[in-house]
Formats: C-alpha cells, structure tokens, sequence
C-alpha cells in the first residue's frame, strides 16, 4: 500500500448533502464516470482532470481496500496538463528566422507556432500533479491536499460533477461559526458581525523616530 | 444565513489576534469541556494584515517573534494577524500549522510521529488520516472557544476592551 503522507497543506471543506456509501456499487461508479482519463497521446494542448486511487494512478479501477481508511475514505484527484513546449517553439523560431534572414511576420509566427504544435504535441508528455483528498464520511467534511485556489475550484467542481446529490462549501471563517456550537443570540449576531477596529496611534509624520502612544485603547466595532 | 464567506474573512485574523492576546494572558491551555483541554503556541512565523490596501502585510520569522518589538508595534498600530504558525496540542499528541486567517487554510501541517502500535504502512496510513482530521477539529473548537466570546452582545465593552488594552499596552 502507498505511504498517506505525513504533512502539508491542507483545505478543509464541508460536505451538504450525502454521499453514497463506500460499500454500495453507486460510489464506484460515480468515481469511475469521472474517473482521470490519460491525455498522453493528445495532439492538442489539454488538461485532464479526474479521481484515480493510490494504488492505481492510471484511474482504471477503485478498490474498496485502496480506499478504505477507517476515519476517512482516501482518493486522489489526477491533474494532467500538456502544454506546447515554449522554449521548443523559440528554437525553431530562431533556427526559421536565420534561414530566412530576417524576422518572421507576425502570421508567420503563428503558421510556425501551429506546425510545431502538430509536430510535437503528440510527442510531449503532460505534467502530472496528484493530489490527496480525504473525505470524513461521518462528520460531512472533506480534505483537499492543495491551498491553490484555482485547485480548490476544480476539486468543488470535480466533487459536483461526481457526486450530484452532495455539494462542497470551503471552510471558511463564516462556514466554521455557522456550523459551530454558538448559542441563538450569537448566530442571528452573526450576520451583522463587523471588524473591530483595534485602537491606533494617529500616523505620524514620515521619517519621526520616536514612537507615539496610542491616544485610546477603546474597541470599537466599523459600520457594518 | 445570507452573507457570503468572504465578508467574514476578518473573523478568522480576529481568531488569531484573539489566540495570541489569550496565550499571553492566561496561558496556552483551552478548556473546550467535557474534560478535555487544548494546549496552544505560537512558533516562529507571524504576518500581520495591512489596515487597509495602502499599506505593506508585515512578516516576523524565526525566534520568538510575539516578544519582539516590531510585533508589539504592530499591535499598537492595531494590526491583527493573518498568519501564524501554531503549536496545537491534546494530551500527547502534538501538531504543527501555519493557520492563515483569512482563508482559514492549514499550510505546513506536522503530524505527531506515528505510534509504535502501527505495525504495518495500512496501520500508519488510518492514523495518519485520523491525525490530519483531528488537527483541523482542535482548531474548530479553539475557533468555537473565540467565536462564544466574540459574538457575546458586551464584547466591546469587556474582553474587547481587555484585549485592546493589551494590545496598545
């Protein structure tokens, strides 16, 4: 079995709705409808993404002991781009502008960029970017393995796509006091809640060494 | 509950503002019941959140950052931190965690070193991923602890008071 690492960064999301059970056949498949598909011997720049498990990078099969962590159930999300490499296409820019003596014009450039892409894309393998996700059944929470936010949006996009009935929420400041032990008062407080502006010196004039008191300590809260 | 997310943002940099003033004057230990207690630090790694747009986001590294002048100044200036990076611990287990504030996120999370009761990589994986919950429920409820205090109707009046007082002191 692989090694679950033991540290990084981590977003925690929390899970509306249900999911199916590890054990019934609907969570396989809807793993397997939005399962990783290779780009390998795409001709054209792309980005696939899609679940796989740790035992099984390719996406081709879920087993229920890959993915079976007691606690949480453990998947992967595979995110493959192929990119046209730009520092292939500089070179024969170059090698096409010495042949030619002179600079390529600008629909040149492009009939260049768009034979090189032909040529090479086939060729050029994808960067491959595996991500951890643990998802804590019991208590409706998720852990996305990145902080990245475009990674955030396509694994709540991901996440959508594979498991209709249930929707992510990213744990922010606001999701956590919703679903926090507060009391009736503070929860309707809540909404209306604003910063408080902490006491502050007047600013002093630029480039006055000695450092001024603070004129009050009283807190107070800025217009909502 | 209409408002969305970001809007509330500044709760999570009130959270840490809040921890450290807590930390400082009534030690690390958080009471969060039923007999269990959360012991809290800040390690070496603090930024502070500019007041507004203007002004610069202020990183302290290394050593013991919250006794050094620069982190007292920015407190006078009413300043609340963004990121810290924390020293969350229950009974023996200890983590590590740069919590930011804003997004609420987890970076360079350390889990406790695996149990000797793990005899096989399946063992380590369950208690790894067990750990990696946990971490982020003990901040839960030291967030819960923040939130029960902050959302009082006369917390301006009392331990906002307090803590604006600390932190122009």
């Amino acid at each position: 079995m692989a090694n679950l690492r033991r540290g990084g960064s981590a977003s925690l999301f929390f899970i509306e709705g249900d999911l199916p059970s590890l054990q019934a056949p609907e969570f396989a498949a809807a793993l397997e409808r939005q399962r990783f598909r290779s780009i390998e011997t795409a001709a054209a720049e792309e980005v696939s993404i899609g679940w796989v498990t740790c035992n099984d990078p390719s996406g081709g099969s879920f087993e229920r002991e890959d993915i079976d962590l007691d606690r949480a159930l453990w998947l992967q999300i595979r995110v493959d781009k192929k990119k046209l490499p730009m520092r292939w296409v500089a070179i024969y820019r170059a090698a096409a502008e010495r042949a030619a003596g002179r600079k390529l014009s600008g629909k040149e450039r492009k009939a260049l960029k768009e034979d090189l892409a032909d040529q090479l894309l086939p060729r050029v393998l994808p960067a491959v970017q595996l991500l951890d996700v643990l998802i804590d059944t019991k208590q409706h929470r998720a852990l996305l393995f990145s902080t990245s936010k475009s990674t955030r949006d396509e694994f709540v996009s991901l996440f959508k796509k594979t498991f209709g009935s249930a929707d992510l929420r990213p744990a922010t400041a606001f999701e956590w006091a919703v679903r926090g032990n507060l009391a009736l008062q503070a929860r309707h407080y809540l909404e209306e809640v604003a910063p408080v502006q902490w006491p502050s010196p007047k600013p002093a004039p630029r480039r006055t060494a000695p450092e001024r008191q603070p004129t009050s300590t009283k807190a107070v809260e800025a217009e909502a | 509950m209409s408002r969305d997310a970001a809007s509330h943002a500044f709760l999570g940099e009130e959270f840490l503002t809040w921890m450290w003033y807590r930390l400082d004057t009534k030690g690390g230990d958080f009471d969060v019941g039923a007999g269990r207690s959360i012991a809290v630090a800040i390690d070496d790694f603090l930024a502070f959140a500019p007041r507004d747009d203007d002004e610069t986001e202020q990183t302290l590294r290394k050593g013991l950052p919250t006794h050094s002048q620069e982190a007292r100044t920015a407190l006078r200036n009413g300043r609340r931190l963004r990121k810290a990076k924390l020293i969350v611990a229950e009974g023996p287990m200890q983590f590590g965690a740069t919590l930011d504030g804003t997004s609420m996120c987890l970076s360079g999370i350390k889990l406790p070193d695996d149990s000797e009761d793990c005899e096989s990589q399946e063992d380590r994986n369950l208690e790894r991923a067990a750990h990696f919950l946990h971490v982020h429920e003990l901040i839960g409820q030291l967030y819960d602890l923040f939130l029960q205090d902050r959302l009082r109707p006369d917390y301006l009046g009392s331990s906002g008071e307090l803590q604006a007082q600390w932190m122009a002191s």
